[in-house]
């Protein structure tokens, strides 16, 4: 019997580029939140149709008691005998950090699904950056490219990936300076303990982040029977199973304990956690994405608790 | 004797080979499946926790070990109880065996005891001189083991008491005074004759060891005698070994084999011999072809049992036709009760005396009973007179029929008067007879005289110088009862009372049982032949038909046995020209058994003779290497069944019986899914004619050849259907003609014949099956068509009535009597007191009903209906007509009112036919009446 799950090669960024367009082109123009836009803030351009700093006309409104007098709109107010302000749209850039993770675990594909682990992350990443970019935010990815504002972004990220492949592990996180968003995709099988360690810092520097937990079917729902030698592709330990389809419950238990385990952990520092399967569509971990990016809540997706 | 060796102790050093079976069991089994699986940590932590048995568990690798030790052992073959022999080499080795009938049932194990002896005797190069005791030739002449062994493979027990006199001295003719080295006599242990010097006479040649081998023949057991008693059969049964009590079930078998009655045979201790009884009733013991013993394994043990208790075969022959809703007045209905529990009965399927006699004597019959025939068609005189000859009982009792027969029958004992005796008549003075006494000869000397029973009705015997020795039993006043003629070797018995109780209470009386069971056994058994050259001789010779083997079974295989010739005065005793078995052939035969009668089982005399006593090998030493090889499998199967439970084959199972059920539906829904229906088409030529005969009445005449005559029959009936489908609700179908020889006639009501001179003469095969047509309740309406039949009286007569006297004198009719004013043909369907037809002379006769004596409705015809009607008025005439319904013949005188009457009277005769006697039965009238008028 052929085995179920299997190693296949690193996908192409170019490849992956095409098939993210093609995701970004169904998710709307993505505007990231930023509550606290302070410094980070350099030169929107994009509307963020909510009055702030900009340059358009956004509304009129009367003014309020303690408000700068020079904020009043005089030609407005003298039409009638109230006083205005003249509020302009607010217009901000963000910078966004993406990152996957390429390690060989992110290799696997099973019969399950048709794609690989790190095929469908780097899709989602790059049609993130798409997505961003076309929403006017700095795109950035950690140890290889500085985060760029342009509408080429994604290809330039992608061209990026292609001279300077990613590192197994979490990012180095030396080149993120200041409060910005991080999106890091990966499978996240280590301990969620070890991968807290990690994170941890990033969160007390002010960094908001979202995980996105790419998962394949296969080791979501444990298809396995009979006598087996499971073998892991990253350190190449081998460890037989008698009888497989007996361990199957426990495994799945302690599987989603830990899933369940990383995503409160995460939400306790304030990040957002997105479980995805590479039988979904792709869109759907990029929509759940996107939502929170946009700072309102996603519901949830594929019945995955998350 | 508790010694344990192995037979191939080489194979034991495989054990060496254990250590590496346990590391090749210890690897485990299939290699897995190989998957690559990211969340390794993950299952790593879950796979903690199980057991996963990556080997076999400890015991099940000890019982793989145990599983290869087991064959190991078994191949080695261990053997308890080895035996040890060691034969004296001064001299040939001499085997003397007994293979009498008490050798059979250990028969095995003698002959291994003498391979093995055989076997010694090989490997120190000894020649052998073997003797069978019970054999016709003896060859003692010493040879190699190999020549021995062919011999003793060829040796079988044979069903006779072993002459070892004469195998002894062939011993020691062949020996010629050498000195045997080991003369080792296996016997049954049984004396032949009242003294057996046997041993001595052994002892006499001078043996270097003389060893007496004994097996199981001291517990033979052997049926000397078998007698039958009144109740029971008593069988005497000897034994050998008196020594402890014994009980053994006894058995009796018949022809087929099959054990119709047991017994017991107890032997207190002490007791050799005893008599036992089989308790059964008479009509089984009638069965009982031999008897046994135990589970009878050996030709003494079994007693065959010849003719002396067969029972006879009686066939039946009625002249009246079976009735079965009246079987009280059917005449075989008593004699059938009477003999049942003594006698084979049988009675002809066919009513055509011409083919049932035939078929009957076929059979070999003891005793052929006729009740009431009068008178038998002309080519069976022949055939039965020789039956007779040969030893046959023709039994006949009197009747209507037989009193009405010509008084010349020569199968009758005595010469009859026409006509029978009435007594206690309305004009008659003398009162119904008693039986006298039973005289001192014949078979029924000795019963008692029966005081209540009274005889109305007999018929007469013309008084002759013997009939007073020629009669058995005779009523009171001195006229015979049962007269009696011898015929050579058989005789024929004439009851001058009928069968039934019509005329007498004898048959339903406790006496008529007893005489017909006399009667029974004084006639001969086993069946008598009718062939020609059947004068049986009392000096024949009786060819062997089946003999008994030694183990007690009778088989058809004959061998060298010869003819048995029986002169009367001596027993012939079994022996090798006439071994034990049933001489003779099916019919009858005589029975020949091992044991002379009344022998008694003595123990061989081994007193005053230096010897060894040995055992037969097979009983002590035994092989454990079935055993073990058993062990082995059960663990084999053990170890499946832990395998198969262990990998959970479950799931595969599951799918399998899923495939196998959507195959049988497919093979199920294919098989139901044929269409139309398959059936075998069993349509006989002529079932389409049959079919239309049975669907509708006919009126059916008989075509006599001359188209005039039958042209105007034809004519005549078709007038007549169409008058009664006219007048009546009865609608027949055109009418028929039969032809006599081809034709069936039981589809109709009724035959009309008419007579003519000048037709050819019906043969005797056609007058047959209208005597059959009429004994099965057919009507024939003869028609002579001349006004002036003389019928019945003297004087002369015109050619059709000589013709039709030709006819009927080959046919059992009943008395006639022209139709009297009272009977119902007379008011069946019109009042009608004259039956005219073309003429309106002569009278129309009908079977005499016989009134007058009661209750002497026969059942030969339901419902009183005659069989016969004769008129020579010429109805068809009268009756024809033609396409257009106008009269094809003038009656005589010209009187159309002649003609309606002819009409009516034809309908009145159907009428007759097809309703039988209901009109005539005006009993219940008034209550008919009554229940009209409300």
């Amino acid at each position: 019997m052929a085995s179920i799950g299997q190693i296949v090669d690193q996908t192409s960024s170019g490849d992956a580029l095409t098939r993210a367009r093609q995701r970004a082109a169904l998710v709307p123009d993505c505007m990231v939140e930023a509550r606290r836009i302070a410094n980070t803030v350099i030169a929107g351009w994009h509307g963020r149709r909510k009055r702030g700093i900009g340059e358009n006309f956004w509304q009129f409104r009367p003014y309020a008691e303690g408000e700068s007098l020079s904020r009043i709109d005089w030609r407005r107010s003298a039409r009638d005998d109230h006083t205005y302000v003249r509020d302009r749209e607010w217009e901000a850039a963000h910078t966004v950090w993406l990152w996957a993770d390429m390690s060989p675990s992110m290799m696997y594909k099973s019969t399950l699904s048709g794609v690989s682990k790190e095929s469908r992350a780097l899709v989602v990443m790059l049609a993130l950056a798409e997505i961003l970019a076309r929403s006017g935010e700095r795109i950035g990815c950690p140890g290889i490219m500085e985060p760029v504002s342009s509408r080429n972004a994604a290809e330039r990220l992608a061209t990026a990936l292609i001279h300077a492949p990613m590192t197994s592990g979490l990012p180095e996180t030396a080149m993120i300076r200041g409060l910005s968003d991080i999106v890091l995709i990966g499978d996240f099988l280590d301990d969620a303990d070890a991968i807290m360690d990690r994170i941890g810092p990033l969160a007390r520097r002010g960094l908001r982040g979202h995980v996105v937990e790419i998962a394949d079917p296969a080791e979501e729902s444990f298809p396995y029977s009979g006598r087996t030698e499971f073998t892991d592709p990253e350190t190449g330990q081998k460890l037989v199973s008698g009888r497989a389809e007996n361990l199957r419950e426990d495994y799945r238990r302690a599987y989603y304990a830990r899933r369940d385990a990383l995503g409160e952990s995460l939400r306790r520092l304030g990040w957002n956690f997105v479980a995805h399967r590479t039988d979904h569509l792709a869109s759907q971990a990029l929509v759940a994405v996107h939502m929170y990016l946009s700072g309102a809540p996603p519901r949830t997706f594929g019945g995955v608790p998350s | 004797m508790n010694a344990f060796a192995f037979a191939s102790p080489a194979i034991l050093a495989a054990l060496a080979a254990l250590p590496l079976i346990w590391w090749l069991l210890k690897l485990t089994p299939p290699l897995p499946k190989a998957e690559v699986f990211p969340p390794l940590k993950i299952l790593a932590s879950v796979l903690k926790r199980e057991e996963t048995p990556s080997k076999s568990p400890w015991w099940l690798t000890l019982l793989r070990m145990l599983l290869a030790a087991t064959v190991i052992l078994a191949l080695a073959d261990p053997i308890f109880n080895p035996r040890v022999n060691s034969l004296s080499g001064e001299g040939p080795l001499a085997l003397v065996i007994d293979n009498g009938w008490a050798a059979a049932a250990d028969w095995d194990r003698r002959v291994r005891t003498a391979e093995a002896l055989i076997d010694d005797a090989e490997a120190s190069e000894t020649p052998v001189s073997i003797t069978l005791t019970a054999e016709p030739n003896h060859d003692a002449t010493a040879g190699t083991a190999a020549a021995a062994r062919e011999r003793l493979q060829a040796a079988e027990p044979k069903p006779l008491v072993p002459d070892r006199a004469r195998a002894v001295a062939a011993l020691g003719a062949a020996l010629d005074g050498v000195r045997p080295g080991t003369l080792a006599f296996l016997t049954d242990g049984i004396a032949a004759g009242e003294t057996d010097e046997t041993v001595k006479t052994l002892a006499a040649l001078q043996p270097a060891e003389l060893r007496v081998i004994t097996g199981d023949g001291a517990q033979a057991v052997a049926i000397t005698a078998a007698a039958n008693s009144a109740d029971t059969m008593s069988v005497k049964i000897s034994r050998l070994d008196g020594s402890n009590p014994l009980t053994l079930p006894l058995s009796a078998l018949d022809t087929q084999g099959r054990v119709i009655a047991n017994g017991r045979a107890d032997f207190a201790s002490g007791q050799t011999v005893i008599t036992s009884e089989i308790t059964a009733p008479l009509e089984l013991r009638n069965d009982f072809a031999r008897v046994s013993i135990g589970a009878g394994v050996t030709a003494g043990g079994v007693h065959l049992l010849d003719d002396a208790f067969k029972r006879r075969r009686v066939v039946l022959l009625s002249g009246a036709g079976g009735d079965e809703f009246q079987p009280l007045l059917s005449p075989l209905y008593y004699i059938q009760r009477a003999l049942q529990p003594y006698a084979d009965l049988m009675q002809p399927t066919d009513s055509d005396l011409t083919v049932a006699i035939p078929k009957i004597l076929a059979s070999n019959p003891s005793i052929i009973v006729m009740a009431d025939i009068g008178r038998l068609p002309e080519d069976t005189y022949a055939p039965l007179s020789r039956w007779i000859s040969n030893g046959g009982m023709l039994l006949r009792f009197a009747g209507p029929r037989l009193a009405g027969a010509p008084a010349d029958d020569p199968l009758v004992p005595v010469i009859l008067r026409q006509g029978e005796r009435a007594l206690g008549g309305t004009l008659s003075w003398s009162e119904p007879q008693k039986l006298a006494e039973f005289p001192a000869f014949g078979p029924f000397a000795g019963m008692p005289r029966p005081s209540d029973v009274l005889v109305n009705r007999q018929v007469l015997a013309e008084p002759t110088p013997d009939l007073a020795e020629r009669t058995w039993a005779s009523l009171a006043d001195g006229t015979p009862l049962v007269t009696m003629k011898r015929q050579d070797a058989g005789q024929i018995v004439l009851f001058h009372i009928t069968a039934e109780a019509t005329w007498s209470d004898l048959p339903i009386s406790g006496t008529f049982v007893d005489m017909l069971r006399r009667l029974v056994q004084v006639s001969r058994s086993g069946g008598v032949t009718a062939q020609e050259s059947g004068n049986v001789a009392v000096s024949q010779t009786l060819p062997p038909w089946r003999m008994l083997n030694a183990r007690g079974i009778l088989v058809s295989e004959t061998g060298s046995a010869r003819p048995l010739t029986p002169d009367g005065q001596t027993v012939t005793l079994a022996g090798f020209d006439n071994p034990p078995g049933l001489y003779g052939s099916e019919e009858g035969f005589t029975a020949l058994n091992t044991l002379p009668d009344d022998t008694e089982l003595k123990p061989l005399d081994t007193s005053g003779v230096a010897l060894v006593r040995e055992n037969l090998i097979g009983g002590e030493s035994w092989s454990a290497k079935p055993a073990l090889f058993v062990i082995a499998f059960l663990l084999l199967l053990l170890d499946s069944l832990i395998v198969l439970l262990m990998n959970g084959p479950l799931p595969r199972l599951r799918r399998t019986a899923r495939t196998a059920a959507v195959l049988a539906l497919a093979i199920g829904a294919s098989v139901l899914g044929q269409p139309g229906e398959l059936r075998a088409d069993d349509s006989k030529p002529g079932d389409v004619t049959i079919m239309e005969r049975l669907d509708n009445t006919h009126l059916a005449y008989i075509v006599t050849g001359e188209d005039a005559v039958d042209n105007i029959s034809e004519r005549g009936l078709a007038g007549l259907t169409e008058f009664m489908t006219y007048r009546t609700t009865l609608e027949p179908g055109p009418p028929i003609g039969l032809d006599l020889e081809k034709d069936e006639l039981v589809f109709f009501p009724m035959i009309y014949w008419p007579i003519s001179a000048t037709a050819p003469m019906p043969s005797s095969r056609a007058v047959s099956r209208i005597d059959a047509y009429m004994r099965d309740g057919g009507t024939v309406l003869f028609d002579t068509r001349d006004q002036f039949t003389p019928f019945g009286t003297a004087g002369s007569t015109s050619a059709n009535g000589e013709r039709l006297q030709q006819i009927l004198a080959n046919l059992d009719i009943p008395p006639l009597q022209p139709v009297p004013p009272d009977h119902v043909l007379t008011k069946s369907f019109y009042l009608l007191q004259s039956f005219p037809g073309r003429y309106s002379g002569s009278p129309l006769w009908i079977q005499d009903r016989q009134e007058t004596s009661g209750a002497a409705k026969t059942s030969a015809n339901a419902d009183g209906v005659s069989p016969i009607l004769i008129t020579g008025n010429d109805f068809a005439g009268a009756w024809a007509i033609d396409d257009n319904g106008a009269p094809l013949l003038p009656t005589v005188p010209a009187d159309e009112t002649q003609r309606e009457y002819a009409y009516r009277a034809g309908v009145n005769i159907m009428m007759f036919m097809l309703t039988g006697n209901y009109k005539a039965d005006q009993v219940h009238l008034p209550a008919l009446l009554e229940r009209l008028g409300q």
